[in-house]
């Protein structure tokens, strides 16, 4: 039941996901690697709304992308680390659980 | 939805200004102002003015490019620690290496996320402004109602309005519509998978060859002209030309790029360093420019150094 609960409430951002999956699988291999970071903007984007939820996956999404210009110095630069980490499955789906 | 408004009016102001000093240029030159030939002109010369825009951007990231070529043996050695690792735990470590590497040196060899999400806005607001245009509405700025009428009833030769999709054709049975659309949607394969294939087969390293990502990119490489044909169905005959005219300034580019400035390491790089060999022959200088061609021969252990009249037979030679 109250598992049930959270993967309702793990909905939204497992659409995020889903369209960013979609993105990464389909358009983002057209233009080959050009991001200046590791996790590409994508994979980061991705993994902050996997463990920070929609909002503030989506807030730090964007602040990433706008780093990620020619006069960056580019690097290592992975998302905040979060109280706990959600589990994920290999699609990249948030699990209700905690990350073992 | 009205932040967004908001976030696209000075895009889209610009673009009209551009599109209209162009489209009045070329009515002074002689063009009818009423014309789909004058509109596509001015079209033309709203993408060289975006993508000349966007050339420092370009250049910057070739210049740091060929920067990251000093740190090679680094890479070198990155990659020869990780070599025959294909699962995903050392594949991530590896690139988590080779960022880091870069960043240390200061230069990186990507070109960053910027140039390519600068152009979706730009295209959005190009549709959008098109599409109030055919509404026969007035823009944000210097598109007035007038053009708008004027755009809206624009034709190419006569029968081809801009502002009609290929969806549109169908609907009305205009085999002029149908065919522009097809032949448009067929130069725009040809060119986006000549530049693709030119990209791939010439300007990558033998490394980013072998990443999965590579692999990726050859299927999509059949899969482009699919898209192509669904957004020649719902855009506008006069997006598709910008989109176009975008397509062969990018092969333009593209191939300048390949034969002045390749990617260090890459077939292009190698090709380029025989022809420099060639010429310095011809001019009867010295086989070698000492410091350029010495890391070049660092990276790649056998380049074209030092071309025909090596005192070892041939098989030696390639041999090692």
């Amino acid at each position: 039941m109250s598992q049930g609960l959270k993967r309702l409430g793990l909905l939204p951002r497992n659409i995020c996901v889903a369209i960013l999956v979609a993105y990464r699988a389909v358009i983002s291999p057209l233009y080959g690697d050009v991001c200046r970071y590791y996790p590409s903007c994508s994979a980061y984007a991705l993994q902050a709304i996997q463990q920070h939820g929609v909002v503030r996956g989506i807030w730090l999404g964007a602040r990433r992308i706008l780093r990620c210009h020619p006069w960056a110095a580019g690097g290592v630069d992975d998302i905040p680390e979060p109280r706990e980490r959600l589990a994920t499955n290999r699609a990249g789906f948030v699990l209700a659980h905690k990350e073992q | 939805m009205d932040i967004f408004a908001l976030l696209m009016w000075p895009i889209k102001w610009v673009i009209e200004a551009i599109l209209v000093g162009f489209h009045w240029i070329v009515t002074a030159l002689g063009g009818d102002p009423g014309s789909g030939l004058t509109w596509v002109l001015s079209i033309v010369g709203l993408v060289l003015v975006i993508r000349s825009a966007m050339i420092p951007l370009t250049v910057r990231q070739i210049v740091s490019s060929r920067k990251s070529l000093e740190i090679q043996p680094e890479i070198q050695r990155i990659q020869k620690k990780y070599r025959g690792k294909k699962d995903q735990f050392s594949r991530e470590a590896m690139q988590r290496e080779t960022m880091e590497a870069y960043r240390k040196a200061g230069t990186n060899p990507f070109a960053s996320c910027l140039p390519l999400l600068i152009q979706m806005p730009i295209f959005l607001g190009l549709v959008q402004v098109l599409t109030d245009a055919n509404n026969q509405k007035a823009g944000v700025g210097l598109l007035t109602q007038d053009l708008a009428v004027l755009f809206s009833e624009s034709t190419l030769f006569g029968v081809v309005p801009l502002h009609m999709t290929m969806a549109a054709g169908f609907e009305t049975g205009s085999i002029p519509v149908i065919v522009t659309a097809i032949l448009l949607t067929l130069i725009m394969c040809a060119t986006q998978f000549y530049t693709q294939l030119q990209i791939m087969t010439k300007n990558q390293t033998p490394a980013m060859k072998e990443s999965p990502m590579y692999k990726q990119q050859r299927i999509l490489l059949y899969i482009i002209p699919v898209f192509l044909l669904i957004s020649a169905w719902l855009f506008p005959l006069g997006t598709m030309f910008y989109w176009l005219v975008s397509n062969v300034y990018t092969l333009v580019q593209q191939l300048i790029i390949i034969s002045k400035l390749p990617t260090p390491g890459s077939e292009a790089a190698l090709a380029r360093e025989a022809r420099m060999a060639r010429k310095r022959q011809r001019m009867g200088l010295p086989p070698v420019d000492a410091e350029e061609a010495e890391s070049a021969a660092e990276v790649e252990l056998r380049t074209q150094r030092q071309q025909p009249r090596g005192k070892k037979p041939k098989s030696k030679r390639e041999g090692s």
